[in-house]
């Protein structure tokens, strides 16, 4: 009877790492290589045509500094981060903390309130498109219905309305993550934590915030880190909506729309202003600066979280 | 033998056969594939590729549409990665010319069956004497389309300058009826307006002036045109600035707006959205006094990917559409032809911007080394100026520092 080979001590250390590899594999070939890649290229001169190219070391990084329509744009991205943030927590907790008190038909509620979710932003944007059109659009004809004339508006091409207009349409397609991650929040607090406040004489209102808002935190801190990241990375609702130039006169340029104006150009007849190295180093600081502040909202937002 | 195992033999008899022909057939017959930027020509494109596979069986076109902005996108993207198709179009002119210089287009000089060409088109394509595109889709012109039952019962005449553009305007504004649909929400028909408008004032030679720095934009008389185009902007259709391109064409062919500015080639897609749709056209008013003006250029020259297996196949192509039947189709279908053999049979819509095109047309800005960025700059700042953000005085001058002048 032949005995097993004993396991090296190698092999006991390490060997779970063979587990890891395919992952990592697949990891490297599609995002560290190509990082690798943009991060050589972001250094050149590169229009993205042909071969011509120089090493031109930090200078589009440095001209980044001050290239002030990426600023411009990044603030665009900034007031999309803080409205919808500021929705998912009000409108979409509340939505959430309604359907935890199971109504009737709340599966039915639950699938309407998800479904811009898993619809394409491309399509639902391009309807968006057309019901926000000052001239076939379904809006202004429904407010001057409903009494309300005197809030219809050129909804995308007034200055003032189009970035509003984009958060609306943002909003609507996110608002099913919100309530999903409350909700299942909601659904891990204990009942004895909310009947030993009652018992001590909280009254609802109390209860809500005193005890149930608080073990809300981690679902807080997940739903502001992920909106963060997609609020930041927006590109196809305001590509669909007001197009490539961020119309009207860029009042909705976002970040994404920029990248890919300089990276790709903004119009089919030329190429005369198409910088694709250009467009990777702001691809490449974005990046940069969105992990330095998702690292510092996890931080500080972790750090007030409670022991569940 | 039961039924059963003769259906199944004869099933796999048929299916052995099929896969022997389907071999065949894939042996011997080559498949080019051709971008294309016009999704709503796509039927009378298709048309063209049948005709040409019904002569020569050994070659099959697969088309690929894409739309707009996106087709630069992905047609820059796939030639800088190695999978760009046999046959792609172009710009002819700056566009063509870095291509070529990238390496990704093969030179076609002497390959090309070029003697019927018109000589601007030759002009066009010459890239200094080498050649690597052909014209095979023809050329546009672009004018000022106007609804003639509209005009006819508001007793007007289509407007020839400033003064009676503005006062048709104020007019039609009067009647509730929108003067002028401009989808400006990617800045390209602004552009084109504005093209027209420079145009109308300096002529063709004023434009080799310009392109020689003997004439500017910002020049007294050409800031009229500016101050021309943000005037216009009241004339326009609610929300232009943010009207998609799409929306403003089937609001244009709905009849939604008295007049439009568009090209020789926009006229099948209004069709297509508005069969009944009756339009007309003429020159784009001149500014003040000056004559109107149209401006001209290729369509989409095509060029045979340097890394194609298949560039002999590409090469007839593209002879075969130099050739007066494919060129008839295109005259008769789509948009103008640079064949000096061909004439639209039944196309009134070519025929008046033939004749619009005598008054006064200028080539398009970004067909030209000197003026391919002004193109970029009009386009970017067109918005500004229609919504009075940018001064006349501004946009000029953003033009004229885009110039980048001629030896």
């Amino acid at each position: 009877m032949s005995h097993p080979k004993p396991q090296s001590s190698f092999s006991s250390t390490y060997g779970h790492l063979w587990f890891v590899l395919p992952g990592f594999a697949f990891f490297l070939a599609v995002m560290l290589i190509p990082l690798i890649l943009a991060v050589g290229i972001s250094m050149t001169n590169w229009t993205g045509f042909g071969n011509d190219l120089q090493f031109v070391g930090l200078d589009n990084y440095t001209e980044l500094l001050s290239y002030w329509p990426f600023y411009r744009a990044a603030m665009h991205n900034a007031i999309i981060f803080l409205a919808i943030l500021l929705f998912q927590h009000t409108v979409g907790l509340y939505l959430a903390v309604l359907l935890n008190e199971k109504p009737r038909f709340m599966q039915f509620y639950r699938t309407v309130l998800f479904l811009p979710v898993i619809m394409s932003l491309v399509a639902t944007g391009f309807i968006w498109t057309l019901m926000l059109s000052p001239n076939i659009g379904l809006i202004n004809p429904l407010l001057q219905t409903l009494g309300l004339g005197f809030l219809a508006g050129n909804w995308l091409s007034d200055p003032d309305l189009a970035l509003p207009a984009i958060i609306f349409v943002t909003a609507w397609n996110s608002m099913g993550w919100a309530i999903i991650i409350y909700l299942s929040g909601l659904q891990n607090i204990p009942e004895e934590l909310k009947q030993a406040a009652a018992m001590d004489g909280a009254n609802t209102r109390q209860i809500f915030w005193r005890v149930v808002f608080p073990q809300l935190s981690p679902a807080f801190t997940a739903l502001t880190v992920l909106t963060f990241i997609g609020t930041f990375r927006t590109f196809d609702v305001v590509y669909v909506l007001t197009g490539p130039l961020g119309a009207p006169n860029f009042a909705t340029d976002v970040v994404g729309t920029l990248i890919y104006r300089t990276a790709f150009g903004g119009s089919s007849f030329s190429s005369a202003d198409i910088r694709f190295a250009f467009g990777l180093a702001m691809a490449l600081m974005l990046m940069l600066v969105m992990a330095g502040f998702c690292y510092l909202l996890i931080r500080v937002l972790r750090s007030r979280e409670i022991e569940a | 033998m039961n039924n059963t195992i003769k259906t199944g033999l004869l099933a796999a008899v048929v299916a052995s056969s099929l896969g022997v022909n389907t071999a065949l057939i894939a042996e011997d017959t080559v498949t080019l594939s051709l971008w294309h930027q016009h999704p709503e020509w796509r039927a009378k494109t298709q048309a063209i590729l049948t005709a040409f596979e019904s002569e020569h069986p050994g070659i099959r076109i697969e088309l690929e549409e894409i739309a707009g902005t996106n087709y630069s996108a992905r047609l820059n993207t796939a030639l800088a990665a190695g999978e760009a198709p046999d046959l792609f179009g172009l710009p002819a002119g700056p566009e063509t010319a870095t291509a070529a210089a990238s390496g990704y287009a093969a030179e076609l000089t002497g390959l090309l069956d070029t003697s019927s060409l018109r000589e601007p088109a030759l002009e066009a394509i010459d890239n200094d004497g080498k050649v690597f595109g052909a014209p095979i889709l023809g050329a546009y012109s672009v004018g000022l389309y106007y609804h003639r039952d509209i005009l006819a019962d508001l007793g007007m005449e289509p407007p020839t300058n400033q003064a009676e553009f503005m006062s048709m305007c104020a007019a039609m504004k009067d009647k509730g009826i929108t003067p002028l649909v401009v989808p400006a929400s990617d800045g390209i028909v602004p552009s084109f307006i504005y093209m027209m408008l420079t145009s109308s004032v300096m002529g063709a030679d004023g434009f080799a002036d310009l392109r020689k720095g003997n004439r500017k934009f910002t020049d007294p008389d050409m800031l009229e045109a500016a101050r021309f185009l943000q005037e216009m902007a009241d004339c326009m259709q609610p929300g232009a600035v943010s009207t998609p391109y799409v929306e403003g064409k089937a609001l244009a062919a709905m009849k939604r707006g008295a007049m439009m500015p568009g090209g020789s080639a926009d006229y099948p897609g209004y069709q297509e959205i508005n069969p009944a749709v009756d339009l007309g056209v003429v020159p784009f008013p001149g500014v003040g006094e000056n004559k109107p003006a149209t401006v001209t250029g290729l369509e989409y020259i095509y060029l045979v990917n340097a890394e194609s297996e298949h560039q002999e196949e590409a090469i007839t192509f593209l002879n075969w559409m130099l050739q007066d039947k494919a060129q008839q189709m295109v005259v008769d279908t789509i948009t103008m032809t640079t064949n000096r053999n061909v004439v639209p049979s039944e196309n009134r819509i070519l025929e008046e911007f033939v004749q619009a095109a005598r008054v006064n047309d200028v080539r398009v800005f970004y067909e030209l080394p000197e003026t391919g960025s002004v193109w970029n700059v009009v386009q970017q700042n067109a918005a500004a100026l229609l919504m009075g953000e940018m001064t006349p005085e501004d946009f000029a001058s953003a033009a004229q520092d885009a110039v980048k002048l001629s030896d």
